[in-house]
């Protein structure tokens, strides 16, 4: 079948059933996309199907064929990061950085849809689970990425 | 057992080793230059500095990073001795060499009271025990990055090692300018003099390779530039852009990958195994089963050509599976059967003050209390994984490890090949918190990889295996009595708690070579308990080692992240029995321990203690050191549909001299939202034999809507490096328990916490 990944055609042979996730990770190597837990509770594997934050690892390949699919590899380059990716980068976000592609795609879809998200906004949209706790620096790196006013994380001086 | 026979045998560990261990030379750390890889255009100057032609830096980095951010930290402590820039030291991963060995981690494992340990004041007998096991340590040279021990186990010898290197090339230097040495001068890795000439070390360095430099001293910490600045973080970059490579990132030409399903019941077998349908359903290759490796219970594999094939072949795997023969493991049972053992057995004493007994007798009344805290697991958020591929008579294994020497040693073991066929590569951890301290998976994966003919091979766990075969955070019991005496005054403090010992069992499964016929007490159960900082007269510590089958690890700060609960919940408990404010009360017991005062004062002051609050919101404290690190938490706590919702928690850290701060921070939000998870939702349960909990659906994790603010304040200090991966996590707990207490009345002894 055809995908459209990252604004390119790529022919993949894959079982229908076969879930987005691995077609990624394991058929076209693209390991950006992280696997958590399998049943759509964590957010690591998060993509987006024409524009929304999906958790992939339940998705069914053949139900996103032919749909535009964006992965956290065409989040921006080194030399053209995202503003959420800069922002991730100023505020120092990651730690282990294993759950840091399906927050970053979720925050993505977030400002796309709300380009100044408040407290409460984000509070909904980002239910990705981070074991490293990580979520005062995201929440400190969308306002920063959407232009908001933000007090920066890090030492108290 | 007398405690200075333990601490004898302990620091023997078996037979062998103390007749081995005695006859060797005390061995530098600097190590040789063989000892690093051999790489086009750079040269090595010793075990753990190679200089590039472009005058950059590698150094060989021993330990993992899995979000503690050693690898910018340990490349500041080189940066800042050989004056170059941060982004021009580069990593390589350390070899199988005893250099690379943690020290200061079993040197940290000495049961000591810490305020015997601080600087000035040691005794003998820390003195004399210290010695020891760092020779013993140094000897073994077994690399593990655990016990928030890398900067405190790095900062000598590393920064021995950069400075060791930068004379030799300045050496170099002086040699071919025919300068005096002491006129050259250092500046982003260019040296250079006054009267003119000027080059980078890459010009330098096959000069130096060789020599030995005489008195090598380390800059003094006036002369820093790096140490102490917040730096951004090396490791960062590629994590924001999916080109990070954890261990289920591997991808090498043919691999295939490999599910794992496990007999549900711990420490169960496997009875008949059908794989009939499992090997009709496409892209799947085999099924094997699978024995116990290093404490992981049995089971099978089914390898495929993706993770979903072998996904879908071990579903389709029909197995039935028999309880172990000890019989099922229960939680409630052990539950019971850890009270009772508090109740007949005295146990291990750690400490021993005046007599608790004594006071006890006479006092006007004794307060005590019970509490408890569950089996956890470690959920890290990448799942168990190791690729491995055995060819030609060698194994080579790619995994996310805390342990690469025993991950070799089980690699090695299982394909029955020496080790030194063995190459290992360690991938960035997608979280460790004391899991990946084990090797269960990678002898999994080598035996896997065994029967693929060659070909390379990815053995990944799903969430749900990962979740109920996990090595537990061991479920504790504790009681505590305080005598008070006439006047109100607490004059005695009498702990004890009861369960599983974690170190022996871990050494009988990783090191078995290391592992005695006889458990020594182990520090790790009876740390946060022995080692309190308040000056009670009298005091008795004693911990009950039991075995309740259960596989048992540690997890992120191990015995404190419980101890520090019953320790911290019950000092809550005092101040309120004696009718004090909880800050003044430990105030009043830390005349003799003037850190924990600077913290703990830190915390109240920071956090506004005693200011008023909104309504319907209250603040807890506590303070708790662990790995040498002191750090105290004020928790703001209110309840939302009657359930707790912290809203911020100020943390005050001593940490001795810090390297970078913003880690430092980083570490205590982490260590926070990880504590905070564990004291709201965490318990694993046991029935039948089989862990009740499996995904995050019912094993659930605090999440950015539930976060708390966490506003962190160092104590400056000159003090030699700490820990700071797990410090933050103990005092957690019982801030916001005793927060709950504030807000509610009711008093929590029990872990998850339940208003």
């Amino acid at each position: 079948m055809e995908l459209n990944i990252n604004g390119k055609p790529v022919q993949v042979e894959a079982d229908p059933a076969m879930p987005l996730l691995w077609v990624l990770r394991d058929t076209l190597n693209m390991t950006g996309t992280k696997f958590g837990c399998g049943i759509a509770a964590c957010g690591a594997c998060t993509v987006h199907i024409g524009g929304e934050a999906v958790r992939s690892c339940v998705l069914p390949v053949s139900a996103v064929a032919g749909k535009p699919i964006r992965t956290i590899e065409s989040l921006g380059t080194a030399d053209k990061p995202h503003a959420l990716q800069a922002a991730w980068i100023a505020e120092q976000v990651p730690q282990c950085g294993y759950c840091q592609s399906g927050m970053l795609m979720a925050a993505a879809a977030l400002l796309e849809s709300k380009p100044k998200p408040t407290d409460a906004d984000i509070d909904a949209a980002m239910s990705n689970i981070c074991r490293c706790g990580t979520y005062q620096r995201v929440r400190a790196a969308i306002h920063r990425a959407a232009g908001n006013p933000t007090t920066t994380t890090g030492v108290a001086a | 057992m007398k405690r200075r026979t333990w601490i004898l045998s302990a620091l023997g560990a078996t037979g062998a080793l103390v007749v081995g261990w005695g006859v060797l030379p005390a061995r530098s750390r600097l190590g040789t230059p063989d000892m690093m890889l051999p790489t086009q255009g750079d040269v090595a100057l010793n075990g753990w500095i190679k200089i590039a032609a472009d005058g950059s830096v590698v150094m060989a980095m021993p330990r993992a990073e899995m979000g503690q951010g050693v690898y910018t930290a340990l490349a500041m402590l080189v940066a800042e001795e050989l004056d170059v820039p941060l982004a021009r030291v580069r990593l390589e991963q350390a070899g199988p060499h005893a250099v690379y060995g943690n020290v200061s981690m079993f040197v940290g494992s000495l049961p000591f009271h810490p305020l015997d340990t601080e600087e000035g004041h040691k005794t003998t007998t820390v003195k004399v025990g210290e010695w020891l096991v760092g020779k013993v340590a140094r000897e073994l040279g077994i690399s593990v990055t655990g016990g928030s021990s890398t900067m405190a186990d790095a900062w000598d010898p590393l920064r021995m090692a950069a400075a060791t290197a930068r004379a030799s090339l300045l050496g170099a230097a002086a040699a071919q300018w025919k300068l005096p040495v002491a006129e050259l001068r250092v500046q982003d890795g260019v040296v250079s003099h006054a009267s003119g000439p000027s080059a980078h070390y890459g010009t330098f360095a096959q000069a130096a390779a060789g020599t030995t430099p005489g008195n090598v001293v380390v800059k003094d910490r006036k002369d820093w530039t790096l140490i102490g600045k917040s730096a951004p973080r090396s490791d960062i970059p590629a994590k924001t852009n999916g080109t990070a490579q954890f261990g289920l990132d591997v991808r090498l030409p043919g691999m295939l990958y490999a599910k794992v399903r496990m007999a549900p019941m711990l420490g169960g077998t496997m009875g008949s195994l059908d794989t009939k349908a499992a090997l009709a359903a496409p892209g799947v290759d085999q099924v094997l089963p699978l024995e116990s490796f290093a404490g992981s219970t049995a089971g099978f594999a089914v390898v495929g050509k993706t993770t979903w094939h072998a996904r879908q072949g071990a579903d389709a795997v029909l197995v039935t599976w028999q309880q172990r023969a000890a019989g099922a493991l229960d939680t409630q049972v052990i539950e019971a059967k850890l009270l009772e053992a508090l109740n007949a057995e005295d146990g291990f004493v750690f400490y021993e003050k005046g007599s608790a007994a004594k006071a006890e007798s006479g006092a006007a009344r004794v307060v005590e209390a019970i509490y408890r805290a569950p089996y956890l697991a470690h959920a890290t958020m990448e799942p168990m994984n190791c690729t491995a591929q055995v060819k030609d008579g060698r194994v080579e294994v790619w995994a996310p490890t805390q342990v690469p020497d025993m991950a070799r040693a089980i690699a090695a073991k299982v394909a029955g090949v020496p080790e030194d066929k063995v190459t290992l590569h360690t991938t960035l951890l997608g979280g460790g918190f004391g899991r990946r301290l084990e090797v269960d998976h990678v002898g999994q994966a080598v035996r896997v990889a065994m029967s693929c003919n060659g070909k390379p091979v990815q053995l990944g766990w799903s969430r749900e295996q990962d979740t109920t075969h996990d090595f537990y955070r061991p479920m504790h019991v504790a009681s505590l009595h305080a005598a008070v005496d006439a006047q109100g005054a607490i004059t005695s403090l009498r702990i004890k708690s009861a369960g599983d010992a974690i170190t022996p069992r871990w050494f009988a499964r990783g090191l078995p070579a290391l592992s005695g016929p006889v458990d020594t007490p182990d520090k790790t159960a009876a740390e946060g308990l022995f080692d309190l900082p308040y000056g009670f007269a009298n005091q008795h510590m004693a911990h009950v080692a039991t075995r309740m089958d259960v596989p048992v690890g540690f997890w992120r700060s191990v015995g404190h992240s419980h101890n520090a609960f019953f320790s911290e919940g019950f000092m809550d408990e005092l101040a309120a029995e004696t009718k004090q404010d909880p800050l003044a009360f430990r105030r009043a017991l830390l005349k003799d321990a003037p850190r924990y005062l600077a913290v703990l004062n830190l915390a109240a002051e920071k956090a506004k203690w005693g200011s008023p609050l909104p309504a319907g919101r209250a603040r807890g404290i506590a303070l708790h050191e662990s790995f040498g690190s002191i750090v105290a938490e004020v928790a703001e706590v209110s309840l939302q549909d009657g359930k707790p919702r912290v809203h911020r928690v100020v943390c005050a850290v001593d940490c001795g001299t810090v390297i970078n701060p913003n880690t430092v921070a980083q570490q205590m939000e982490s260590a926070v939202i990880f504590a905070l998870t564990a004291a709201l939702y965490g318990r694993i349960d046991i029935k039948d034999g089989a862990v009740q909990q499996s995904n995050f659906g019912d094993y659930p994790m605090v999440q950015l809507a539930q976060a708390p603010v966490v506003e962190t304040w160092i104590v400056p200090s000159t003090r030699a490096p700490a820990g700071v991966g797990e410090p933050g996590v103990p005092p957690l707990a019982p801030a916001v328990a005793n927060a709950l207490f504030a807000l509610t009345g009711k008093r929590q002894r029990a872990l998850p916490l339940a208003v």
